[in-house]
Formats: C-alpha cells, structure tokens, sequence
C-alpha cells in the first residue's frame, strides 16, 4: 500500500498548485515543451524567481526537466493532475484535519480511561 | 467511462489509533464524541441526531463562524450498513433544518458535485489500537463528469490528457 506517500505527493500538487505563475507556467507547457528563458518571457519576473516556481513543479511531479545541460527543457507531465481534479480530493484535507482532532481528541480522554476503571 | 470515474472519485484514508476499537466507534456513533472532533476549524456541531441502524436518519448540524456572521450548514443522511466495532457506512446530503437535501445547484456546488456521498468506516481492532480506513465516495448521478477542483484545472488535465500519447 503506497497510501501515505500518495498524500505527500497530493499535499506538494496542492502546493505546487496554489500560486497563479506557476499555473500559468503549466499552462504554457500544456503546449508543449520549453526552456526556463521561454517559460519566463511572459512573465515581469527575474529568471531565478522563474527557475524557483519550476523546481516546485518538479518536486510536485508535475515538471520532468531534460537531460541536456545546456537547455534542460521543462516538460510537463500531468498524472499528479488527474488525483487533484476529482471533487473527492477537496474533501482529502478536511477529513485529514479532522483525523488529527480525533487524534488529539483521544490522547485527551487517556487519563480518564487509565484511572477510570469504570466504562463512562 | 462512468464506471472509472465512480472508482476514482473517492478519497480513502487509513489511520492508525492508539484506542480501543470500540472507542473509535464510539467516535463515530456517539454524538457528544462525534461533536469534538467532527467539524473542520472554525466550525462547532451544534446539533448531531444519529439514529444508528440500517435505515436509520442522520441530521447533522454545523455553525460555520465567517466575517459575516454566523453561518448555520445542515448535514441529511442514512445509515446504510452498521455493523458494531466493524463496519458504518452512511449517506450524506446538504439539507435544510429539516433533514430534507438541497439540490447541489441550489446551495452553489458546481455542476457535476454528488448531491448525495457516501462514507465508508471500516474498523480493525489491532489489540489495544485500532487501523480504521474511511472512504469518502460520490454517489453517481446522472452528471458524467466529476467535477473539477477549479475549471482551469479541469480545462488544463483535459486539454494534456487530449495530447498526452504515453
């Protein structure tokens, strides 16, 4: 069961997601493959800013860099995408958050049931 | 087609907890329990009427604190399958006071979002701890497509999965 590394993943394509450059970035590779100098030309930001938004893509799996030195182009790779588009995936954080608050919840109620012989 | 997005269109989360099995169900099926831990931040449960048998109702209650006030949601369902320290599976609608769902359009969901989902908690007794898998499903209606997490993603995935030949 590869279930916890799925969530890690899913919670950097959250990340990776929620920032309006980077989506645009992908948007641009949805076209198909480029470099960091393409990638940046839209955008009123400094190259390195550009190379940083990339490499979040890239730990979130959603960008594969080339193996060439020189250009190393930026492509896209959209499997992490087809988890975060289904409706249920919005319900993933809350029900998390709500998993820890049981969590917390529990350790809460230990003393009691340690010292409390009784089943209130 | 339908039948992959039925299958993928559901979160499940497995958990570990350091608590009896029957104190997990506990959390599940007493309302005072359910209360502490149920709504998501900034929300309280002010009301959690569980009849907890097959056929049994659910109305479940939520005060949501926003800049404009307070914001009351209620929660309608059915308990499908209980089965004690093992297995709860319930449906779950937004509604009125009354218990009585909403359409999904008439509360602003997008098109496509489930009117009615399903959750699932299935319960191991570990000995002391307890594995619990929850699985939170839409129950298919007769929109094809499940929704998106925003349109310009859904418009992105399709427009990649189109041109995407691996």
């Amino acid at each position: 069961m590869t279930l916890a590394i799925d969530e890690d993943r899913l919670s950097e394509t959250f990340a990776a997601l929620a920032n309006s450059t980077r989506r645009a970035i992908l948007a641009r590779l949805a076209e198909g493959a480029a470099t960091v100098n393409e990638l940046a030309a839209p955008f009123e930001v400094t190259l390195p800013a550009i190379s940083k938004h990339i490499k979040v893509l890239e730990r979130a799996g959603l960008v594969l860099r080339g193996q060439r030195a020189q250009y190393r182009p930026c492509a896209l790779d959209a499997a992490p995408l087809a988890e975060v588009s289904t409706w249920a995936e919005q319900y993933r954080p809350v029900w998390e958050a709500r998993f820890d608050r049981m969590d917390d919840y529990l350790t809460q109620l230990r003393p009691q049931r340690k010292t409390g012989a009784g089943d209130d | 087609m339908t039948d992959n997005n039925a299958s993928q269109d559901a979160v499940v989360i497995e958990r570990s907890f350091d608590a009896p099995v029957g104190l997990i169900w506990q959390m599940w099926t007493d309302p005072e329990h359910f209360k502490k831990w149920y709504g998501p931040d900034g929300a309280t449960i002010s009301v959690a009427n569980m009849d907890v048998r097959v056929g049994g109702t659910r109305l479940i209650g939520m005060e949501v604190h926003t800049p404009n006030g307070l914001m009351q949601m209620w929660f309608a369902g059915e308990y499908r399958e209980v089965v004690e320290n093992e297995r709860l599976v319930y449906t779950e609608s937004m509604s009125d006071e009354n218990g009585n769902a909403s359409s999904p359009s008439d509360i602003g969901m997008p098109d496509g979002h489930p009117g009615t989902t399903e959750v699932r908690v299935e319960l191991e007794d570990l000995g002391g701890r307890t594995k619990m898998v929850m699985t939170h499903a839409g129950v298919p209606r007769d929109s094809p497509g499940a929704a998106g997490w925003t349109m310009a993603l859904d418009k992105l995935a399709a427009y990649v999965g189109a041109r995407s030949t691996r």
